[in-house]
């Protein structure tokens, strides 16, 4: 045994080192907000702790035969104390997973972050694996407290635990570890610089949870609300105590400069003055002074009345750029006072700070803190040795006054200074200059006279005149009637001014929204409430009756409560206008046949192209094999498709460019009729000669054509210009019955098609493929050419030139076109039909190649229907198949509905879809966007018909499109009114005029941002929403997703890159539910902001 | 080591489907989906790893290939440090516009001297039987083109991922040495601003 003062060095030394490790643990609680668990502070905290339990532990209490003394004292414990003995079966099943999963451990550090069970600990850590754990489970210190106060049980009375002092100290000192957060996400270093959006969220959560519910839902509306109530920009009633205390500590966001406790403040004149924490923070562009009583530091987070707490009145955040002068009084008993004055001339209640030159300090971290842009005037001196110290040549008030001139004294002597805030050159610094002289002068203007002169005077001259008898400058107490009601004004035009602004908020809001939404509010709740949505039942009796509701109702009962999942399939059609509201039974089946029948030809149609792509691919292949064996050169197989292609074209020409003459005649009369005509007796006769086509005629010709019309209508707006819509039209249909008609009729048909195109167009370009034809050796001259450049432009022009050179027609061609009857009709059909006008002006050239195709009896390896297509068009569709089935075998894999047989089906589709718009091409995106139809509806022909739709609102979207930057501007502009904070924090952190995160939301309608289940009903709400409240519903989502997470991405302070990280991380993890019932919340508050003029 | 570690923006490039994503999982989350959706707009992923010595965070940013895409992907190569031209060894015609992808980010990059920014050159899916491009094609115009680094890669069987974009990484690492013998002492200590500031009493 020692003697008894070694023994008491012992303990003293064991406390010390346990207080050291608690001061670290808690300054990295401070500085970062959380502890990390693997932080090297908490091992050595544990090592500390775990060398003062132990110290003078009885054999007995540690167990004789026990390799780990802790582990068999927490047990003992546990035996009568309930949390030591949760905390043993804590950590025995710890230990068990930790021995099953030690041989794993190492290499997969992968798996070891997803399950969140199996901790990811380091050998030290498992060393301390109980103190760790009761650190952690926040039973440390109630553990050590127990023991203490049992300590006869357990200790030998030379124990650390056993003193009467000692004792009860280290159980105080562990509270404070034992009340932190710790968090195990990643590592330390990750968790700074690279947080996942999990951890973030869980971040998020944590920290929140106590006090904002539904905080996120409410922010927006409190922006608003607020500048209304208060009319004060930075008043900020809604921030939560906690997170108010925390803003105290250094995060990310603001730097820390300076941090004292037990700065006194006196907050009113009938009160003593309170200690508080007084705290200097730097953020990019703003410093910020806060002074924080003690009572709400200490304060409790479960304690409600916590944030009710008076004290919150006095809590005292100042930004620094308001203030000017800092008075500063120091005397010989007290630490010395400072009080802040304002631009506009008011006091801040002055600070006292404690003895021992923090006032100094303070000065000091504030100059720092304001360079490089700010300086003190005067500044302060640097002294070797000691720092910084007062100035002493200017010492003290302009005034002059007596007592500081004279004596050049330390610190601690009585000394007064007045420092001004200085910002050279900016402008800023010019306002209080002003303000000043003019007090100076006696001579202030109404509005800020005597604040400024009474306080500056008298708090310079007290402080001065007075010397030490001063203790800080209560000038609220100045009883000057005069300053009342230069207050009293104050405060009415500041509230006038805020009013103003609001005003003018709400008119912007206006302009700017009120295009966004619908202006009549349709209500949740009347006639019925909406909340259920359009159920079996409804749907019922709507199909049975079609006037038991109205369309009208239908659309409010989805929006607001969805459709029933069931019944999915027989509403969607009619939400994507497949089938309109009230249509009978009848016409319902006529659309149904007419989209069947559509379909099935335009199917044929492509597999026809394809069935000729796949041999040129079969053979190319070969070819590339072999040149590949060779070595030789990089030719593609696509190059060498064209080329293969052309030259059969070329051969098949000479045939069939008779007739020319005759029908130019023809054509030049009328030319579009003329084609049309052409066109509909080609579907016929193929109509006819197809044995799986019943009813190909004019119904079914009617949809198809409709829908086909963009893809072939543009080479004539290429020639002509765009604006001549006439004469695209009648090329339209051109191609498809040619191509159509090739396969039954080929020969005779070539030489119509061409000769009509001939006449139609004077320049003559379109009729390109007559002239190779004829002449081979100039043709295939271009040929290379155009390979060399794949320049469709240049495609267009140079043929066109050649055609002039087309030699005799004869007139047989004539007799392949046979009645003339269902022109007129048809090409009715085609104006009405033709939409999508953006779309088909977008790519004039492209469009152009589908025009020409070209017959050819012999040559045509694949057709067996003796049908050829265009080289163009066929090179153009070759990688528009091969775009498509890379992404078919990609789609969505993972849900059970794409099998092989439905992603066949969903390639037929697109297939269908884009030969009907082989001038807008496939694109990424559209089969996100056809799968979920396809899970729905599970029909070939109707989710065709129902893509057809979707897409007219969708290619917008598409980089083809250029919807989307419409979309961005809308979304900037909704956020900048709704959410003027987060705005700001994007404006700040640049690039955010993109939005791009926002780029796949819209893109897709949120398909990649949600689950399976969740987009069909975003989906179907988003249809609805269009008549019953936004056609910009997707907006409205876009800013529920922004919104829920707006205060993660806040206090994270994320930039560009951050928040496309994040999005992209939480993509299928969001509560659909929530985002459909904010994005409603928020058409609605834009409705009422538009109808409260 | 994160006070330390380099930020350095890698951008992968190429046709759709030629296994971008699926490198960029491979090499930071150690998966492979064979049924990986398409990439829509852009994405990143960062890793942090050292290369002779140095401690790096890459910062991988995956695109859409599709070229109608261009005018989403491209002011994100802005300010990268290093680019990943990536074809696939069955895909003939993404090896033939490998050129153009270069071209391409050469200019949207806004690249100051072409000829020394690095690129390494990747052929994907090795592990595929039918191979459309042979090594010294690939080689070939590696060397042609600027003396790129080539390697070929599979990020289903996990060959050469992450060789690959260690690679990267002492392409960026030795242009810079290069720019630091040109300007001598002028380097950065980004661990400088980081500590300064708490202060306590």
């Amino acid at each position: 045994m020692a003697s008894v003062p070694a023994e008491a060095e012992t303990r003293q030394r064991l406390l010390r080192t346990v207080k050291k490790e608690v001061k670290q643990i808690m300054e990295e609680a401070v500085t970062r907000k959380f502890v990390h668990e693997d932080s090297s502070h908490i091992i050595s905290f544990c090592a500390a702790v775990e060398a003062c339990v132990l110290h003078g532990l009885r054999r007995r209490a540690a167990g004789f035969l026990r390799s780990n003394k802790i582990a068999a004292l927490f047990m003992k414990v546990g035996k009568g104390f309930p949390p030591a003995e949760e905390l043993s079966r804590k950590v025995q099943e710890l230990e068990q997973l930790i021995e099953s999963a030690r041989n794993q451990i190492q290499g997969l550090q992968e798996n070891v972050r997803k399950l969140p069970k199996l901790p990811n600990l380091s050998p030290l850590a498992i060393k301390h694996l109980w103190i760790r754990t009761a650190l952690f489970g926040r039973v440390l210190d109630k553990i050590v407290h127990y023991l203490v106060e049992n300590s006869s049980k357990y200790y030998e009375k030379e124990a650390l635990l056993m003193d009467p002092v000692d004792g009860p100290i280290l159980a105080s000192l562990l509270v404070g570890p034992c009340a932190l957060e710790y968090t195990k996400m990643k590592t330390a270093d990750h968790f700074w610089t690279d947080p996942s959006a999990d951890e973030l969220v869980q971040r998020h959560r944590i920290h929140s949870s106590h006090l904002r519910q539904d905080s996120p839902t409410k922010r927006p509306a409190l922006c608003i609300q607020k500048r209304h109530s208060s009319g004060s920009m930075d008043d900020r009633p809604s921030i939560s105590a906690r997170d108010y205390v925390e803003s105290l500590h250094q995060d990310s966001r603001a730097t820390l400069l300076y941090g004292k406790n037990n700065v006194l403040v006196q907050p009113r004149d009938d009160m003593e003055a309170v200690p508080g924490y007084l705290s200097l923070h730097q953020t990019a562009d703003v410093m910020t002074l806060k002074w924080t009583p003690n009572q709400l530091m200490n304060g409790s987070v479960g304690d409600l009345d916590y944030e009710k707490s008076v004290y919150w009145d006095y809590a005292v955040t100042i930004r620094l750029e308001e203030i000017v002068y800092l008075h500063c009084h120091q005397q010989v008993d007290s630490g010395g006072t400072v009080v802040l004055v304002s631009q506009d001339g008011i006091q801040r209640p002055p600070f006292r700070f404690p003895k021992g030159g923090h006032l100094l300090q303070f000065l000091s971290c504030l100059e720092n803190g304001l360079l490089p842009h700010g300086q003190l005037d005067p500044p302060l001196w640097s002294q070797r040795g000691k720092g910084k110290v007062f100035p002493k040549l200017r010492k003290r008030s302009p005034q002059g006054s007596s007592e500081s001139t004279s004596s050049d004294k330390e610190d601690d002597e009585a000394t007064d200074y007045v420092f001004r805030i200085i910002y050279p050159g900016t402008q800023s610094e010019f306002v209080p200059q002003d303000l000043m002289d003019v007090s100076m002068n006696n001579l202030p203007p109404l509005w800020q006279p005597s604040p400024r002169k009474s306080s500056c005077s008298s708090c310079s001259q007290s402080g001065s005149a007075d010397g030490g008898s001063t203790n800080g400058c209560n000038h609220e107490r100045a009883p000057l009637k005069l300053l009342c009601d230069n207050m009293k004004y104050q405060i009415l035009s500041r509230a006038f001014y805020g009013w103003l602004a609001y005003c003018r908020h709400l008119s912007t809001v206006r302009t700017h929204l009120s295009a966004l939404v619908n202006h009549m509010i349709v209500s949740p709740d009347l006639p019925c409430d909406a909340g259920q949505g359009l159920t079996a039942s409804i749907w019922e009796k709507y199909i049975q009756d079609s006037t038991t509701y109205p369309e009208q109702e239908l659309l409010r009962l989805i929006y607001y409560g969805g459709v029933q999942p069931e019944i999915r399939r027989a509403v969607w059609p009619f939400l994507l206008g497949h089938y309109q509201f009230g249509m009978t039974e009848m016409e319902r089946k006529e659309v149904d046949e007419q989209i069947h029948a559509c379909y099935a030809q335009t199917m044929s149609e492509w597999l026809g192209c394809e069935a000729i792509v796949r041999q040129r691919e079969r053979e190319s292949h070969a070819a590339a094999l072999a040149k590949c064996s060779s070595g030789a050169s990089l030719d593609s197989h696509l190059h060498r498709m064209l080329h293969r292609d052309s030259t059969i074209s070329n051969e098949s020409s000479q045939s069939c460019s008779s007739g020319r003459q005759n029908l130019r005649l023809q054509s030049d009369s009328s030319s579009s009729t003329q084609v049309f005509e052409s066109v509909d007796e080609v579907e016929q006769t193929e109509a006819e000669g197809r044995s799986e086509e019943k009813h190909p005629k004019i119904p079914n010709g009617n949809p198809a054509n409709g829908t086909c019309s963009p893809d072939s209508g543009h080479p004539s707006s290429h020639n002509f210009s765009s604006g001549l819509s006439e004469h695209s039209e009648p090329s339209l249909s051109t191609e498809d019955s040619v191509l159509d008609a090739q396969r039954s009729l080929p020969a005779v048909f070539r030489p119509g098609d061409s000769s009509v195109e001939d006449g139609q167009s004077s320049e003559a370009t379109t009729s390109r493929d007559e002239a190779p034809r004829e002449e081979l050796a100039v043709q295939d001259s271009l040929e290379s050419d155009l390979l060399a450049n794949e320049s469709l432009e240049e495609f267009m022009s140079i043929p066109g030139s050649l055609d002039v050179a087309l030699p005799e027609k004869d007139g047989a061609v004539m007799d392949g076109w046979p009645g003339e009857a269902d022109k007129p009709s048809r090409a009715d059909s085609e104006d009405n039909l033709s939409e999508e006008p953006e779309m088909e002006s977008l790519f004039p050239a492209l469009a152009s190649l589908a025009v020409t195709s070209s017959a050819n009896n012999e040559a045509s390896p694949v057709s067996s229907s003796g049908v050829t297509y265009s080289p163009e068009l066929l090179d153009l569709y070759t990688v528009n198949l091969h775009r498509i089935e890379k992404d078919v075998q990609r789609c969505d894999r993972s849900y059970w509905y794409f099998t092989a047989a439905n992603l066949e089906k969903l390639r037929n589709i697109m297939c269908s879809y884009i030969w009907q718009h082989i001038e807008i091409g496939y694109v990424q995106g559209m089969c996100d966007l056809l799968a979920p139809l396809l899970v729905i509806l599970d029909d070939e022909a109707l989710a065709f018909s129902c893509f057809t739709e979707l897409m007219k609102r969708m290619n917008q979207n598409f980089p083809h499109g250029g919807a989307m930057d419409t979309h961005f501007a809308n979304m900037r502009s909704l956020i900048q009114i709704l959410d003027s904070e987060l705005f700001e924090l994007m404006h700040q952190n640049g690039d955010y005029t993109h939005f791009y995160f926002c780029y796949r939301w819209f893109l897709l309608d949120f398909k990649r941002e949600l689950v399976y289940d969740d987009v069909f009903s975003v989906w179907e709400t988003i249809w609805a929403a269009k008549h019953v409240s936004s056609a910009h519903y997707v907006l409205f989502i876009a800013l529920a997703l922004v919104e829920v997470y707006r205060d993660i991405i806040l206090e994270n302070n994320m930039d560009f890159t951050d928040i496309i990280k994040f999005f992209n991380e939480m993509a299928e993890r969001h509560n659909a539910k929530q985002i459909l019932q904010l994005a409603r919340d928020l058409v609605h508050k834009v409705q009422i902001l538009i109808e409260n003029k | 080591m994160s006070g330390k570690s380099l930020l350095l923006k890698v951008i992968l490039l190429g046709d759709g489907g030629v296994g971008k994503s699926s490198l960029m999982n491979r090499y930071v989350t150690n998966k492979f989906d064979s049924q990986a959706f398409h990439t829509i707009g852009v994405e990143f992923l960062n890793r942090d790893l050292e290369v002779d010595g140095r401690f790096v965070t890459l910062q991988i940013w995956d695109t859409a290939g599709q070229e109608r895409f261009k005018s989403l992907r491209t002011p994100f190569y802005r300010g990268a440090d290093c680019c990943l031209l990536t074809f696939s060894v069955d895909d003939r015609q993404s090896f033939e516009n490998l050129g153009n992808w270069q071209k391409e980010f050469i200019y949207y990059a806004d690249v100051k001297d072409p000829d020394h920014f690095p690129f390494v050159v990747l052929g994907n899916k090795v592990d595929k039987e039918d191979r459309q491009v042979t090594t010294e094609e690939a080689q070939a115009w590696c060397m042609e083109n600027g003396n790129y680094p080539y390697l070929e890669t599979s990020a289903k069987d996990d060959t050469n991922v992450t060789v690959a974009f260690e690679e990267a990484v002492r392409q960026v690492l030795a242009v810079e040495e290069q720019l630091e013998h040109c300007m001598l002492g002028h380097t950065i200590d980004l661990n400088s601003g980081s500590k300064a500031s708490s202060s306590c009493c």
